[in-house]
């Protein structure tokens, strides 16, 4: 009994959602409460597993075990190992402080906060179960699910069109990569016989190249598609129109992430093999652009939410490349430390976006500094430790990725030093508008410092995005099995990053000073219009993939459908079994004999096939 | 062992809940002749006695769970006919009179024990007597409403039918004996059978077999012996429909284990001899699958609806005997009837619910109930998803058996691959017509004048258990294997 205790990961987040759903759906207060303490729990939880209490193997759930020999089942089981828990601290602690942070964030927030609470618990579920899943097929569930909770909560003030349509644009395009995740599930189960981790090991060598990239390529657009890589990374900055907590526990720290998570959980069970040549350059390539293109229209974002987004595309850029670079250690030490530091910066500019009245563009700020200076130092520490400013987490784990992109390939290695020039500028920018200077709007004017719910997640934060990245810290609680902190030495990689933090404080200082500007400077010009208009990707999209593609195409699928699936197809054999049917029923229409002689000539028929063995000669 | 003793067969002490429930019968009787009690407390008491001989019932015997699903399913019939006991006056005596209404829960306790004995038979003449206890009661229960037409009629029917059956199930008898020279069904016997090599001989002793098929086809509701049941369940008072829905039909299925299991340990001797069997009930079940899955299509009365379901079933029951070679298939017909009983038991306590209080029992009386009782909607959602196969139900799991089972036959005998498509329409065919009743449920608005049906508590008891146990075994956390 005891060792299915790691069960109430995942029952406990569910059955929370479910009785918040349809239970509290009028009590806002039980609702919140019920979520935070099932968070706090699985916390604890979480906290005691990696401290080393045992209770032994979780079973394994089998819903339908097949009798026959070598057909793979589906099962739900549970994998435990330092890269699932610790990823689950990861995810519990930044989902607890969430929690608490929505408690004073949804303060008079007049929209269903038990819907909101319920969607956050349905969150942890769905992620808890990515996290833990032993096998592809699980891992899918919960990549749907989180899909799903994720529609659900940018959606959560779906009174407002553009909250409606950036949930469904989250949502249709993560659909996209599902599709080809989905395909790279199936090609798995072809190709390696199995879609349980544990089992994949070693198979690779015996499997052709070419075959093995498809797999891992189709497996990667599901990664595409949810941690929002190029071309699919439209839906995030959209995202930010759901409430700001959320955005910092599932656009920013844990979900969006799952990609990178995923992609190493492959790695590691399927073995360095399996990832081909090609498919690396593919993957990483994919990165590398991400990182380049947000990096640069974060330059020119003004909401202090769309900065940060963009800012995290490009930093799940970053990742995506270190696991093309085949350094999955670096990608989830920038995995874990980006979550920390990230989340921070999501709950500060929560914070701020309150206190300012809902006030989100920084130009209308301004001079916050001083009314409300604790969150400002929180938020400065999580921006400090984003840039890689040395001693702060960010760091270290940017400086794994440069040595290893250095290591297998220095194109990357420039490509990462520049996009994090970039990072520098735009983050500098953000704070010398949003922080110095005089208020430049009313609701800045009268800011004042977050409430208590709030400030205490931000102080957790803040130090972690200080202290994450050092030795032990590091080395007890990275996401990945037998990490070892990184060995730093000064050479060309540290010269390289401290010369871009150099250049992108100073131009930003340049450029904007300490809030002396009322308007950007750079604005105005063709390149920043283009910028600021995300680069016309989406545009592109809509005229072109939606309304051309997918409009005529629509059209001529609509046609066969009606007329052969539904018409002849569906229609057509309803109509053909229900005739059948009926002609079945005419001797059953209540007249004795007639159901004597049926009966007898049935019987006679049955006695006569069976007495001279007609079947079997 | 060709020793017709009977005393060599049974003992008399492993009859001691049989005899434990018709004593319970007759004291039900002497009780309602010298006191005054309220009759619909012998109901409850008669219910209760099944339970207690459903737990006594002797689980080591060989083909023993049909006993037990046969006391529990009485037990739930009578606990229907103690909510149905406003219809039931009504129509026996007329009126709000209670005469005459004690003698059917006597009848049902007889039936089932008559069903417990048949489980246990391992002769012909057990297997005749017992079969005949059944049969006998149920004549009289499918006529018992009297003040009703479509009672009487059912009755008759029932009764010319049941008579053609019992004659081919004696005459197959007889063929048995002439050939075999004893009564017992034994599968070293039949080994013998099969190893003379007279032609004639063997083609009597088939001859037998078919005829004895046949008598179990009628009580299961197998094609060609399912004639009767639509318009016998249409008539039948509702609490008769739900004994012979689920009771009588695992008495049947008890008959047709009791013939054809002796020869699944002879598979490896003589597989082209007991191939015979399987394919004549492969053919049966084609059949069956057939006419009872399309044959619903149609219907627009629930009661007759579910008297097709009933044959529809029976023909995913039958395929299980086509992989008579794998040592489980008394387990997976025990699944499938128990998951067959839940969801059946419960659509009849809907229908008998929706009966009294909106007088009608077609499809189209449930209109609405989605708008007036949604957790009753929901509970009845069950059941027919159950009916039809929702993954997540244990109708859904059984009928995965089933096809787990046909894919399994196929390796023994890969000649039956042509029952597969039945099987495939028989299965979606019964999303649409099961749908049926819950579409009015859902999609039907409440007509003016329809009220919030009041849900009695045993109804909504029974339908909650019958509902939780359903999903439960659905998920089945039973099946936790440790890795």
């Amino acid at each position: 009994m005891i060792q299915n205790l790691p069960w109430l990961f995942l029952l406990l987040p569910l059955a929370i959602a479910a009785i918040n759903w349809l239970c509290f759906s009028k009590c806002p207060r039980t609702a919140a409460t019920f979520s935070t303490l099932s968070a706090i729990a699985t916390f604890v939880m979480c906290v005691a597993y990696l401290m080393g209490w045992q209770t032994g193997t979780p079973d394994t759930y089998t819903w339908m075990p097949t009798i026959l020999e070598g057909m793979p089942s589906l099962s739900v089981g549970l994998l435990m190992d330092p890269l699932a828990m610790r990823m689950m601290l990861v995810v519990t602690g930044i989902g607890m402080l969430v929690h608490i942070f929505s408690i004073g964030y949804m303060k008079g927030d007049d929209s269903n906060l038990s819907r909101y609470f319920a969607g956050l618990s349905i969150f942890m579920f769905s992620m808890t179960m990515i996290v833990l899943a032993d096998n592809l097929a699980m891992t899918f569930i919960g990549w749907e699910m989180v899909g799903f909770s994720s529609y659900l909560l940018i959606g959560h003030w779906f009174h407002k069109d553009s909250a409606a349509d950036a949930a469904k644009k989250a949502f249709i395009t993560n659909r996209v990569g599902d599709f080809g995740f989905l395909i790279g599930i199936l090609l798995t189960l072809a190709v390696f016989g199995t879609l349980s981790f544990g089992e994949m090991g070693g198979k690779a060598a015996a499997i052709a190249p070419a075959v093995l990239t498809a797999t891992v390529i189709a497996l990667f657009c599901g990664a595409v598609g949810k941690s929002a890589q190029f071309p699919l990374h439209v839906w995030l900055p959209d995202a930010m129109e759901g409430p700001t907590p959320v955005s910092a526990l599932i656009h920013a720290a844990t979900m969006v992430a799952a990609g990178v998570y995923m992609m190493v959980r492959l790695q590691v069970s399927m073995g360095e093999a399996a990832f081909t040549d090609t498919a690396c350059t593919v993957i990483a390539t994919v990165g590398a652009i991400t990182a380049v293109l947000a990096a640069l229209m974060a330059v020119q974002q003004d909401d202090i939410k769309r900065v940060l987004a963009y800012s995290t595309l490009s930093q799940l850029g970053y990742m995506i490349m270190a696991v093309g670079l085949l350094a999955g250690e670096a990608a989830m030490y920038h995995l874990y430390t980006h979550a920390w530091f990230k989340a921070l910066l999501f709950l500060g500019a929560g914070a701020i976006i309150v206190r300012c009245h809902h006030e989100q563009d920084i130009w209308k700020m301004g001079g916050l500094s001083k009314r409300m200076p604790l969150t400002v130092i929180c938020f400065l520490m999580g921006t400090a430790a984003l840039i890689a400013i040395p001693g702060f987490s960010g760091f270290f784990s940017k400086e794994a990725i440069l040595d290893a992109a250095l290591a297998k390939n220095p194109t990357f290695f420039w490509v990462g030093a520049g996009v994090a020039a970039l990072t520098t500028f735009y983050m500098a920018r953000l704070c010398l508008v949003a922080f110095w200077g005089p208020a430049r709007a009313h609701g800045a004017a009268e800011a004042k410092e977050a409430g208590p719910t709030m400030l205490l997640p931000l102080l957790i934060l803040a130090v972690m995005a200080i202290i994450s990245g050092y030795g032990f810290v590091a080395e007890s609680l990275v996401p990945y099995e037998g990490f070892h902190a990184h060995g730093f030495a000064l050479g060309l990689p540290f010269y390289v990053s401290m010369g871009s933090l150099v250049v992108g404080l100073l131009l930003a200082y340049v450029i904007y000073g300490f809030g002396k500007r009322t308007q950007d400077p750079l604005a105005g010009n063709a390149l920043s219009t283009a910028l600021r208009k995300r680069l016309y990707i989406d545009d592109i999209y809509d005229k072109w993939i939606i309304g051309g593609i997918q409009g005529t195409l629509a059209r001529a699928i609509e046609l066969t459908d009606n007329a052969g699936v539904r018409g002849i197809g569906t229609l057509g054999t309803a109509w053909l079994i229900g005739k059948f049917g009926k002609l079945l029923t005419w001797f059953q229409g209540g007249v004795l004999r007639r159901y004597a002689v049926v009966a007898a000539l049935g019987a006679l028929i049955f006695l006569f096939l069976i007495a001279t063995t007609t079947f079997t000669h | 062992m060709t020793n017709d003793n009977v005393s060599v067969l049974y003992t008399w002490g492993q009859f001691a809940p049989e005899f434990a429930l018709v004593a319970l019968a007759v004291l039900i009787l002497m009780a309602d002749c010298f006191t005054r009690l309220p009759k619909r407390v012998y109901a409850i008491t008669a219910a209760i006695g099944a339970v207690i001989c459903a737990y006594f019932m002797n689980t080591e015997a060989y083909y023993s769970p049909f006993g037990m699903i046969a006391c529990l399913a009485t037990a739930l019939v009578l606990l229907l006919a103690y909510d149905y006991h406003k219809v039931a006056c009504a129509s026996i005596g007329g009126g709000d009179t209670e005469e005459g209404t004690t003698e059917l829960y006597s009848l049902l306790l007889i039936a089932c024990a008559g069903i417990c004995c048949l489980s246990v038979a391992r002769d012909i003449i057990m297997l005749f007597v017992s079969l005949e206890v059944v049969t006998l009661s149920s004549y009289v229960m499918a006529g018992y409403f009297r003040r009703n037409q479509g009672s009487i009629e059912a009755g008759v029917k029932y009764l010319v039918l049941g008579a053609l059956s019992t004659g081919l199930l004696v005459f197959g008898a007889a063929w048995y004996y002439g050939t075999t020279g004893t009564f017992a069904l034994h599968p070293g016997l039949l080994a013998d059978m099969f190893a003379r090599q007279s032609v004639e001989f063997q083609t009597g002793f088939y001859l037998s077999i078919g005829l004895l098929l046949l008598g179990a086809f009628f009580k299961a509701g197998a094609a060609p012996m399912q004639i009767w049941i639509p318009d016998v369940y249409q008539g039948s008072p509702t609490p008769v429909s739900a004994f012979l829905a689920v009771a009588s039909k695992a008495a049947g299925f008890a008959v047709l284990v009791a013939i054809v299991m002796p020869f699944a340990r002879l598979y490896n001797l003589f597989p082209d001899k007991v191939a015979v069997i399987v394919s004549g009930i492969a053919v049966a079940a084609a059949a069956t699958l057939l006419v009872g899955n399309l044959g619903a299509i149609s219907q627009n009365n629930a009661k007759r609806l579910l008297g097709y379901s009933s044959i529809g079933q029976a023909g995913f029951i039958l395929v299980f005997f086509t992989n008579i070679a794998a040592n489980n298939t008394v387990q997976c017909v025990t699944s499938y009837l128990v998951a067959y009983m839940l969801a059946t038991v419960a659509a009849f306590f809907a229908i008998a619910m929706v009966r009294t209080q909106r007088g009608s029992e077609e499809i189209s009386a449930f209109r609405g109930l989605g708008k007036t009782n949604p957790r009753t909607a929901f509970l009845i959602t069950v059941a027919f998803a159950s009916l039809a196969g929702v993954p997540l139900t244990y109708g859904f799991m059984v009928k995965y058996y089933s096809f787990e089972a046909f894919v399994e036959a196929m390796q023994y005998q890969s000649g039956l691959i042509w029952l597969l498509p039945f099987m495939i329409v028989g299965a979606a065919a019964g999303f649409y017509y099961y749908f049926k009743v819950l579409r009015e449920m859902y999609w039907e608005k409440p007509q003016e004048g329809d009220v919030t049906l009041q849900v009695p508590v045993v109804t909504a008891a029974v339908l909650t258990g019958c509902a939780i146990a359903i999903i439960w075994l659905g998920t089945a956390p039973l099946v936790f294997i440790p890795n």
